[in-house]
């Protein structure tokens, strides 16, 4: 599976939401249950689904999947 | 069976009937599948409108591990389904917590249902424990609830880096909580758990906070303590500091969390708070499991007895031998804490208590055995037959059997029973009972200790360390009990592997085989002598091995050792008086010892000068010993049951 993929399957199975489809310039606002609850239980999915650690920062705030994409891939995830 | 499928099956399908067969055969003869794919069948179960079979699924996520972000999704699918089984009780909650609790809430509902509970949760508003506890027109008390769950963080502490007067300190920041306590005890009759505090794992005093009464890691951990003090009866503790340390204080304290989300605990170590905080409530709810049932073969001990006969169990030595019997003192303290212990196995029943009765390994005895249901019929007669000769209900039971067949059977057939899932290697059986969490009990009194004495003897070995003035004073303290005896086909293994690996106490390191060890045995001459050290404490089993040779009115000692886990307790004294007794008896004047020096036994190079033997001669590094064998007896501290005469032996193969 792609990051692209993975992640989507982090969010479908967070939001509990197999329709959730990803573009880079997905964000919060986009997805009705993504609020600052689910997004630590998102992060924390993605923590675990790609093995790597956000900083606080990180974990506090992403303005768009591109950016988590992006830093996904600069923590050397494929 | 066991081995589960890694949890990469996505369950990706337009059709619903399909997605829940691919989900189910995804788990097909898995005993325990992963969370995500226990999920994947609830939510398919969950779109074709099977609420009782998603329900099921749901709550296995509980039993297949750990994992928060299942526990999360299968928590939220369980709070939306309509046709849930009817539950064993049904309690509301108020959780008050320091910080955020909402991660926490429905991962305690889930775990709580799991054991049958239909737990209701009112959450205060963030950090608000106190004003809704001291205001009396507060939700808490115009709601009106069954249990109210204080969940405090280590914020939750005021205590200075470091106090001069620490008791008072202590005694401060524990009467907050007591206050609260009798609050909520005068106002409502709900019932109170308390989490303790889970103390960080680190501190600018670093290891000399430790010895500082004033450090605030030392008030902290006082704190706990007292706060156990003072439930008493009343309240029920949560032990978190306890879970921290389980869980991993790096794991539990990742302050990510806390920083982004004022979330105390970390995301991960969550279900294992929320399984703790529902088996203490469930044992609050009375819901606690009284019996606990097991399996014989390849549970109590290693091996069939049918097939490989008493001798050839596996109990009591070598690794796999002491991971049976460490689980055996596992089931015998559950009984001390008033858990009632029942046999259920197929076997002959002969024999199978002959194994309770004369095998020397054995730490549960039929005494400690209510109920003995062993016979060839099926497990699950054998369960309803205890069940009704203890007049306990299906549902006080819990049954631990190796064999996942059995488990199964009894999961189907009776769900009213607990089943333990005991992994393939005994080391973990005794940990994996105790984490079940199904004995979790609300209060201990006497009466729930059919052994007292055994948490006497708890209390003393405390006493013992502090009050002991002398060695001489703690060795009689320790009212050892030795029993030694000449080889026997029963024990001869466990010399053999005593032979065969013992360094330190040992005098001539002969590596004798087994075939020359029965031929010892077997020569009428020789004295064999094996040696089983027992104290108030513990059960130290065969730990000593002597082998001496006659010729003429000379007795050689050929072979002398003893297991490291007995060296400092005097048994040498006590085997060598047995020696100069069978010396005297086979018409020997004189004993003689050898040591011959290795890299590895210098702890014995003046064992026979301590003994009082003569030096008669030094060759190369070896040293030769004599005594004479009128001399006085050397044993002061062992009592000694000694049975060298093979008629006399209370153990029989």
């Amino acid at each position: 599976m792609s990051l692209h993929n993975r992640l989507e399957a982090v969010f479908h199975d967070v939001f509990d939401d197999e329709t959730i489809v990803l573009a880079d310039t997905t964000t919060a606002s986009d997805i009705e249950d993504w609020d600052s609850l689910a997004h630590i239980t998102l992060m924390y999915g993605i923590e675990s689904q790609f093995g790597i650690q956000f900083t606080a920062n990180e974990f506090a705030e992403f303005t768009n999947v591109g950016d988590l994409k992006q830093s996904l891939i600069d923590k050397g995830c494929e | 069976m066991r081995a589960a499928e890694p949890a990469s099956t996505e369950v990706r399908s337009s059709d619903p009937e399909r997605a829940l067969r691919e989900a189910l055969g995804a788990v097909h003869d898995v005993e325990v599948p992963e969370p995500r794919l226990c999920l994947s069948v609830a939510r398919a179960a969950s779109a074709i409108g099977d609420e009782e079979l998603a329900a099921r699924w749901a709550l296995k996520v509980v039993d297949a591990g750990d994992d928060f972000t299942a526990w999360n999704s299968a928590g939220r699918l369980l709070a939306g389904l309509a046709a849930l089984p009817p539950p064993r009780a049904a309690a509301s909650l108020a959780l008050l917590g320091t910080s955020t609790t909402e991660y926490l809430t429905p991962l305690l509902r889930l775990a709580a249902r799991r054991r049958g509970i239909d737990l209701t949760v009112w959450e205060a508003p963030f950090n608000t424990y106190r004003q809704v506890v001291l205001d009396p027109q507060s939700p808490l008390y115009r709601r009106g609830f069954d249990l109210v769950l204080f969940a405090p963080d280590d914020t939750a502490l005021s205590l200075p880096l470091f106090s001069d007067e620490p008791d008072a300190a202590v005694e401060a920041e524990t009467a907050k909580w007591v206050d609260l306590w009798e609050t909520i005890a005068e106002r409502t009759r709900a019932r109170i758990v308390q989490c303790n505090i889970a103390l960080p794992p680190r501190s600018a005093f670093g290891h000399l906070g430790a010895r500082l009464p004033g450090s605030r890691q030392t008030m902290a951990q006082r704190v706990n303590l007292r706060l156990g003090e003072l439930a008493g009866d009343g309240v029920s503790l949560v032990d978190c500091d306890m879970l921290s340390a389980l869980v991993g204080k790096d794991r539990w304290f990742d302050d990510r969390y806390r920083l982004v989300a004022k979330q105390s605990v970390s995301l991960p170590a969550l279900p294992v708070l929320a399984r703790h905080a529902a088996a203490v409530i469930a044992a609050e709810l009375g819901l606690a499991r009284k019996c606990v049932v097991v399996d014989l073969d390849n549970t109590l001990w290693g091996g069939e007895v049918g097939e490989v006969g008493i001798e050839g169990v596996v109990l009591g030595n070598g690794p796999e031998g002491e991971a049976y019997s460490a689980f055996q003192e596992h089931l015998l303290d559950l009984t001390k804490k008033g858990i009632v212990l029942a046999v259920c196995s197929k076997n002959d029943e002969d024999l199978a208590r002959s194994m309770f009765e004369h095998h020397p390994d054995m730490r549960v005895r039929l005494d400690d055995v209510a109920a003995f249901a062993v016979s060839w019929e099926p497990k699950t007669d054998g369960l309803r037959s205890i069940a009704a000769t203890l007049d306990l209900g299906l549902d006080a039971m819990v049954f631990v059997d190796d064999n996942p067949a059995e488990r199964e059977l009894v999961r189907s057939q009776l769900p009213d029973v607990e089943v333990v899932t005991l992994p393939d290697d005994p080391a973990s059986f005794a940990s994996t009972v105790a984490d079940s969490l199904l004995f979790e009990t609300r209060s201990y009194t006497s009466e729930d200790a059919r052994r007292v004495d055994s948490y006497r003897g708890r209390a003393q070995s405390i006493d013992l360390e502090r009050n002991a003035t002398s060695l001489d004073d703690f060795y009689r303290d320790l009212a050892m009990h030795a029993v030694l005896a000449p080889f026997d086909e029963l024990h001869l293994p466990r010399v053999a592997q005593l032979v065969g690996k013992t360094n330190q106490f040992n005098v001539t390191t002969r590596r004798h085989s087994l075939a020359a060890l029965r031929d010892f045995m077997e020569s009428p001459s020789i004295i064999t002598m094996y040696a089983r050290l027992e104290d108030r404490f513990t059960d130290h089993g065969l730990v000593g091995v002597l082998i001496a040779v006659p010729g003429g009115s000379v007795l050689e000692i050929d072979t002398w050792l003893m297991s490291c886990r007995v060296i400092g307790r005097t048994l040498e004294h006590a085997m060598l008086d047995e020696l100069v007794r069978q010396a005297m008896r086979a018409g020997c004047t004189t004993v003689r010892g050898t040591y011959v020096p290795t890299e590895r036994n210098s702890l014995v190079a003046d064992l026979y000068e301590r003994l009082a033997f003569r030096s008669v001669g030094t060759s190369a590094g070896t040293t030769s010993w004599e005594l004479d064998v009128d001399e006085c007896l050397t044993n002061e501290f062992i009592k000694v049951q000694s049975t060298d005469d093979p008629g006399d032996r209370d153990v029989t193969p």
